[in-house]
């Protein structure tokens, strides 16, 4: 009897970006585990959500692959067999005692690390508890980062979504869609060339290893998260700058940053946050697996924060030198050709990284909840946002997202690296500076 | 593209302009943007904005202070469009 075929997918970019980092940590098995929490207006059928999973594992294998790396360093990639050997990655399905209940279950999803060289890198979770007399849920999707992106993540739902309601019919029109972005078409030596010019690039970005939060940390402790809920009134501040631009956001969560080093009596050394771009073409759903981003990293010092403005100004020329030189795109380029390198040699040319240093702090916008997912496995959605484990060094992360008329902030951070108090400073911090007000 | 002279741009050749470009460096091939799409609608980010700020500085010699990005200049192509002929008159 003949062996099925292995399927490959291998990693590329960024994917291998954030499994090498995650290395850094090898020996004290930090999670890197993103979640991404859909709240429902009623009970979600769990035997839908496996319905539909089961059918996209037909089109699409790699929900139900493996992580794998040839010996002694082949190149990273997920493996599966055909459909017969797959099994459909879990759902499962915990009635809760009441809404203070959820917010625990979802950080021991952050926390229960998903080992994806023996298990399913992705896995299905319905939350339900009762409240004012009728049960609300609560769809929760956890994946090993490296895997997917968030727009991944919204991605997979909607094409789940479309097979739950096209079952029994012809999904897609008869074709799927493209699940992985296409491979760079350009030369090698055009590449290779870009490559090292990134590479250039990066190592004169900053004169020395960042600082963060989390560099005096030992002994890292648990993945924790707070996510808020907010509505804005106003669009622009003055009618000028857009509360929605990235530098501006970056600008406030720098000034909170700043505040926390101030606190701390930490040295006025440069900041350097990565900022990902991500690389689909607008206006289409585009690639669901593969993290398909590059980085831009932004610089500043937190003596540099007290003026937001002048510092988004800051920002946004950095970010605007940085597309002109090509570097958003040789970053992309030059993390492909990491697939060259052994694990622990991976981020050699990211700065600081020696040191197991590689940022100050994270901060991302992982922008609009689709509209195209109001209504999911028949029910309402009613808000939907991420949160993505940190790394023990930067130790803490700000991310923002929206669904429907909600701005959601949410903060990851490490046990150890950085408190309750200093994270609730942060948020509130953040709110007055985007001028929200909490959510109803 | 040629900038020809800046004093008798047509607002509706410059709007298709930007338009093209837009279309052929960041909308998804099948989604692309007509002259009075709402572009952060469209999915335009923080990125693709500066983009689009790179090309009306290649190709218009000059770039949009940081006071003129208003919503009524960068709504749309074609508001994008009637700034730069105002700009250039």
């Amino acid at each position: 009897m003949s062996t099925p075929r292995v399927r490959r997918l291998p990693l590329r970019g960024a994917d291998l970006v954030l499994v090498a980092m995650q290395a850094l940590w090898k020996r004290a098995g930090v999670s890197n585990n993103t979640v991404m929490v859909v709240q429902c207006d009623g009970p979600l059928d769990s035997s839908r959500v496996a319905r539909a999973l089961g059918r996209f594992l037909h089109f699409c294998p790699w929900p139900a692959a493996r992580l794998r790396r040839p010996f002694p360093w082949g190149a990273l990639h997920w493996a599966a067999r055909s459909r017969a050997t797959l099994t459909v990655p879990p759902v499962r399905h915990r009635c809760l005692g009441g809404p203070e209940a959820l917010h625990a279950a979802l950080e021991a999803e952050l926390n229960t690390a998903i080992d994806p060289r023996r298990e399913p890198p992705l896995r299905f979770s319905i939350l339900e508890w009762p409240s004012d007399g009728s049960p609300q849920s609560a769809l929760v999707l956890t994946w090993f980062h490296p895997l997917m992106d968030p727009r991944g993540g919204q991605n997979l739902l909607a094409h789940l979504a479309h097979l739950d309601e096209t079952d029994g019919r012809g999904p897609w029109g008869g074709a799927p869609p493209a699940f992985m972005a296409a491979p760079d078409p350009r030369p090698l030596k055009e590449r290779g060339r870009l490559g090292r010019r990134s590479q250039r690039y990066m190592r004169a970005l900053v004169p020395a290893s960042p600082v963060s939060p989390g560099t005096p940390l030992t002994t890292p402790g648990r993945v924790r998260f707070t996510q808020m809920s907010f509505v804005d009134d106003d669009y622009a501040i003055d009618g000028v700058r857009s509360t929605r631009e990235i530098c501006w956001r970056l600008a406030q969560v720098g000034r909170t940053m700043a505040d926390l080093w101030r606190r701390r009596g930490l040295p006025d050394l440069p900041f350097l946050v990565p900022v990902s771009v991500d690389l689909r073409p607008k206006g289409e759903p585009g690639a669901t697996f593969g993290n398909v981003l590059a980085f831009h990293f932004a610089r500043f010092k937190p003596s540099e924060t007290a003026d937001v403005a002048a510092l988004t100004r800051t920002l946004r020329d950095q970010m605007t030198e940085a597309l002109r030189d090509g570097q958003i795109d040789a970053s992309a380029v030059a993390m492909e050709f990491l697939k060259y390198r052994p694990l622990a040699l991976m981020l050699r040319d990211l700065p600081g990284t020696a040191t197991r240093e590689t940022f100050s702090f994270n901060c991302a916008d992982l922008a609009e909840f689709p509209p195209a997912l109001e209504k999911l496995f028949g029910r309402r959605v009613i808000n939907a946002y991420h949160a993505p484990s940190v790394l023990p060094r930067p130790g803490v992360g700000v991310f923002f997202n929206r669904c429907g008329i909600r701005n959601n902030l949410v903060v990851s951070w490490i046990e150890g690296a950085v408190n309750e108090e200093e994270v609730a400073r942060i948020t509130e911090g953040v709110r007055e500076g985007m001028g929200w007000r909490p959510a109803l | 593209m040629s900038t020809g002279n800046l004093s008798r741009l047509d607002p509706e050749e410059v709007a298709r302009a930007v338009t093209e470009f837009i279309n052929a460096t960041i909308m998804a091939r099948s989604r692309p943007v007509r002259p009075d799409d709402d572009l952060e609608l469209a999915g335009l980010d923080s990125m693709a904005l500066l983009k689009v700020l790179l090309f009306i500085e290649a190709h218009y010699g000059f770039w949009m202070p940081d006071e003129d990005l208003v919503a009524d200049n960068i709504r749309t192509a074609r508001a994008f469009a009637n700034y730069i002929c105002r700009r250039s008159a």
